[in-house]
């Protein structure tokens, strides 16, 4: 009876088998989506590419299952996965070019015993890469592609490769503690690799590098043990993995996609269906929705950044002389932010907007104006907190000035909150930016964006509803990442949960 | 004493407590000072007459020949002197002997002011403040008698400040009367340094100058900030807003018809949410991690991350267009047009309340007391009903209350995607031109509304939670 609970137990805390529970059940969900799409009902036919689709993915799904009950298995005889297991690990890697994420994340996290979180980066940076340059080579099917169209895909071939190269080495050669010191020469190579969006690469390199330098111990500890318990949350990352390929794609969109079939009015090809050339369809002026929201990814990303980041720095500063000068200070610059917290966000952004014309700078401000004061409150909530403790008694006994001691002493300390804030307005933030835009009142019309799309899918409805499905979808999945990575965030920083 | 004498002694000291608690409160003080103002300058002047006459100050000055002759001073000055030399050699500074001197003297006449107040202390003569004066003052009936009428308001004040309870709601109703202003100066304030002209754009280019200043003429468009602004506040709290600046409408009229169509959906929606998302939440709050909780709680994340107007779309794509269920637009008169709308305003906050209600109830769960009901023996399902969600419904409430802002304010989206004349869509339809009067009263209206809503919950709360109630009465 005890040997059983054990191995209970032992399933819990066993990384490969949860994350197998996961992908079954993801890659189940989406063989059932894809059968139900594959059969056309109103004129009883087969899509055939589809029908592929599920049977790939249904198949993937099967592997998954015999593999998790082979991991059950070894976890009873033996009380860890064999080899044998971990092998069968390999196959799933490549399940990364059906578009099936989960299980390839799997895969790679089943076939090495040593993950660490740099492994786990690499491998999240190769598949960024690869759905990357899958997305970009759909352009192939257009009658032309930008001329800087061949160089990025080479370019893009060159940083998979090293991804690879550099998983294959950080499994073998770095541990939780240790990295050998000519790992600095591989992290800057990977630095460079920020240049294409790819952040996996980022923290992947930034991280390498510090821990190959190995000059403060104590501080890569707590690092790598913060990245430990986020990356331990499964739809944490790939929350992460959805944001950083969007990101990453929209920023390499200008060298692989060409903005004029984003913007450009094609009377040949107006309001097409989903093909090679247009993968995702065309709207009433011809232009492909597929370009168009690639494009209109860059917006929302950016109009989401900067109305959170805004926001966050002067709502954080004035919670932060609120909380701690406190007495009159506190009560006016908190009953003012009062006045501002009893608009409702969008009825705040509407009215500024009406003031000053719709266009991207107007809407940023727009934003950002009616967020300050939960920030503030947050924030001088942390420092009003942190303001009683030691440390900050001895920085003033030591004779530190005030905007030392709060700049230096006590932001630094209350700054985990707000970040976790940050990343869960983001999300709200994209989805105002396109309710906005939706009503008209955002982004100007001409420029793609996915409220200005959904704009021109409502009035297509009933007769070519994907013009409104897929951008509506785009959106969706971006807060959905941005709220899964939060909550991982969430649960990695805050002490109080557990 | 008789009877009579007894009320009238506790009316007395009623008046005098009251003042004493809250003159502590310097604002307050103010506050007293002013309402009361007639019966102050005549109180201030009995003060200092009676004071002149008091034998404080007199004493005092005894008292304090009488230790300088008692020659303790040099003991203390050798005292000071010995402290300030090891405070420079500690610190490694120059000893100026003229600056010591001073501060010795310094340090010894303040001991001196502390010694002389201690005696007279400990011989019970007083230096009499105004303020306690003025509350012996208050305990005199002849007092209360003649200046009652000139300081009414003082003794309103005092009388509803007495009970901390009500007090506290006088204070809450304050705070949002001034938010409402706040808001009310703020929008305004918008829409005045908009560079827009709502004359150019309603009269088209090829109006002549004389026609536009006709315009701001007839509208007050043409005056000074301060006036504009007095007039729009004034229209605002009279619920008399004028005349829009297209169409010649009433705006206060059609405010008053938009208004209860967002405010029923809203308030459908709120029912709806509350009633889904609390058992939800308490459901994956007591089987926490399991497949139910997940599930859950993915659907929560799901309905948080959906953009409400999409999901109206694809909402009548299926429903109306699709499987013809129900219909796509909203009509006063039939209500099944109003189950999409109510659906996809409340679908955001139910999810909110979810997740909400989850963390709440996860975090009470794992209190010591919820461990003591269990050591007691009480079964689960006591535990949970009868002494987890009550404590962990107070979030909660407040948690519904500020959802209950945005989703007002979200109201403008979903009004339009469904075609309902509600206040939202009346906004975003007047914002074009711009209509500074319709703007300003739609969004004014609903700080309002949000505001009442939020103060009425806190007001609930120091009514149903004891430890506020607790709380305020200490203070």
């Amino acid at each position: 009876m005890k040997f059983i609970s054990n191995v209970k137990l032992l399933l819990k805390i066993t990384q490969e088998y949860v994350n197998a529970q996961f992908t079954i059940a993801f890659s189940a969900i989406f063989s059932v989506l894809l059968l139900l799409y594959s059969f056309n009902f109103t004129e009883g036919v087969w899509r055939p590419y589809v029908l592929y689709g599920f049977i790939i993915y249904a198949i993937t799904t099967l592997y998954v299952w015999l593999t998790s009950i082979l991991i059950k298995k070894d976890l009873t005889n033996a009380q860890q996965i064999e080899r044998r297991t971990r092998l069968l690990g390999y196959p799933l890697v490549f399940t990364i070019l059906a578009g099936n994420v989960f299980a390839a994340g799997y895969g790679f996290m089943l076939i090495t015993k040593n993950k660490t979180a740099e492994y786990t980066f690499t491998v999240y940076a190769l598949m960024t890469q690869i759905v990357i340059f899958m997305l970009s080579a759909l352009n192939i099917f257009k009658p032309y592609v930008v001329d800087t169209f061949i160089v990025a895909m080479a370019a893009f071939i060159g940083f998979a490769i090293i991804y690879t190269v550099t998983a294959i080495l950080v499994a073998r050669y770095v541990t939780p503690t240790y990295a050998p010191k000519w790992m600095q020469v591989l992290g800057i190579v990977l630095l460079l690799a920020t240049l294409t969006g790819n952040l996996f690469a980022t923290l992947l390199g930034f991280t390498l590098i510090r821990k190959a330098r190995n000059s403060d111990p104590s501080a890569i500890e707590k690092w790598q043990k913060t990245w430990d318990k986020i990356l331990r949350n499964t739809m944490a990352v790939f929350g992460m993995f959805f944001i950083i390929s969007m990101f990453s794609l929209s920023v390499v969109s200008s060298w692989t996609f060409d903005y004029d079939f984003a913007t450009q009015n094609n009377y040949s090809a107006l309001l097409q269906g989903p093909s090679f050339e247009y993968p995702l369809g065309t709207d009433d002026f011809g232009r492909d929705l597929f370009s168009r929201i690639v494009f209109g990814a860059q917006i929302s990303l950016i109009v989401g950044f900067f109305s959170t980041i805004i926001p966050a720095i002067i709502g954080g500063a004035l919670g932060a002389f609120s909380g701690y000068y406190g007495r009159h200070t506190d009560n006016i610059i908190m009953r003012s932010l009062d006045i501002l917290y009893a608009i409702p966000g969008i009825l705040l952004a509407i009215a500024i907007i009406a003031a000053f014309g719709a266009n991207t700078v107007n809407l940023i401000i727009a934003l950002s104006v009616g967020a300050i004061p939960t920030y503030a409150r947050t924030m001088r909530a942390n420092v009003m907190q942190i303001a009683n403790y030691e440390f900050v008694e001895s920085a003033r006994a030591l004779g530190a000035s005030d905007s030392a001691i709060i700049f230096k002493h006590i932001v630094p300390n209350s700054l985990a909150p707000m970040i976790v804030k940050s990343t869960l307005t983001i999300g709200g933030a994209v989805i105002s930016t396109s309710s906005l835009s939706f009503l008209g009142l955002g982004v100007e019309p001409h420029i793609p964006e996915w409220g200005n799309i959904l704009k021109v899918g409502s009035t297509y409805l009933e007769t070519h509803s994907y013009v409104a499905i897929f951008p509506g979808i785009c959106i969706m999945l971006l807060v959905l990442s941005f709220n899964f990575f939060g909550d991982g965030l969430r649960d990695a920083l805050d002490p109080k949960s557990h | 004493m008789s009877n009579n004498q007894i009320l009238g002694r506790g009316i007395n000291n009623y008046f005098a407590q009251s003042y004493q608690k809250l003159g502590a409160k310097r604002s307050y003080a103010w506050i007293l000072y002013v309402t009361g103002l007639l019966v102050h300058i005549v109180a201030t002047i009995l003060f200092f007459y009676k004071k002149n006459k008091s034998t404080y100050s007199e004493k005092y000055e005894q008292q304090r020949a009488n230790i300088i002759a008692s020659g303790i001073c040099d003991e203390w000055a050798s005292e000071y002197r010995e402290q300030e030399l090891s405070k420079a050699n500690f610190f490694n500074q120059k000893i100026d002997e003229q600056q010591l001197q001073t501060t010795i003297k310094q340090l010894i006449d303040k001991r001196i002011n502390k010694e002389v107040e201690k005696q007279l202390l400990e011989s019970n003569v007083e230096q009499k403040s105004y303020a306690t004066y003025f509350s012996e003052l208050l305990t005199k009936p002849s007092f209360l008698l003649v200046t009652f009428i000139p300081g009414i308001f003082m003794y309103a004040i005092l009388i509803l400040c007495s009970n901390p309870f009500v007090r506290f709601i006088v204070e809450r109703i304050f705070q949002s009367l001034f938010v409402i202003a706040g808001v009310a100066i703020l929008v305004f304030t918008i829409l005045y340094i908009s560079p827009f002209d709502p004359a150019r754009n309603l009269l088209g280019v090829e109006a002549t100058p004389a026609q536009i200043e006709n315009f701001n003429k007839i509208h007050g468009l043409d005056q000074p900030y301060l006036v504009q602004l007095w007039h729009s506040l004034s229209g605002l709290f009279t619920f008399d807003l004028g005349n829009s600046l297209a169409g010649k409408e009433d705006i206060t009229q059609s405010i008053m018809n938009k208004f209860p169509v967002t405010l029923e959906i809203a308030l459908f929606s709120l029912v709806m949410a509350i009633i889904i998302a609390i058992p939800v939440g308490i459901i994956s709050a007591v089987r926490p991690n399991s497949f139910l909780d997940y599930t859950f709680m993915l659907l929560a994340l799901i309905g948080l991350s959906i953009p409400s107007f999409w999901q109206g779309l694809i909402f009548i794509l299926t429903f109306s267009l699709k499987l013809q269920w129900l219909p796509a637009t909203y009509n006063p008169n039939n209500w099944v047009s109003i189950v999409m709308p109510i659906v996809v305003l409340g679908t955001s906050i139910t999810a909110s309340i979810a997740r909400m209600t989850r963390s709440s109830m996860l975090e009470v769960i794992h209190e010591d007391y919820i461990i003591t009901a269990r050591a007691k023996g009480l079964s689960g399902k006591t535990v949970i009903l009868k002494h987890a969600i009550r404590n962990a419904m107070i979030p909660i409430i407040t948690v519904i209350g500020l959802l209950f802002g945005g989703m007002l304010g979200g109201a403008a989206v979903t009004e339009k995607v469904f075609n309902i004349s509600g206040i939202g869509s009346y906004i975003v339809d007047k914002q074009f031109i711009p209509d500074i009067p319709a703007i300003l009263g739609g969004v004014v209206y609903i700080a309002i509304t949000i505001s009442i809503v939020n103060m009425v919950i806190d007001v609930l709360y120091a009514f149903f939670d004891p430890r506020i109630r607790s709380k305020m009465k200490q203070s």
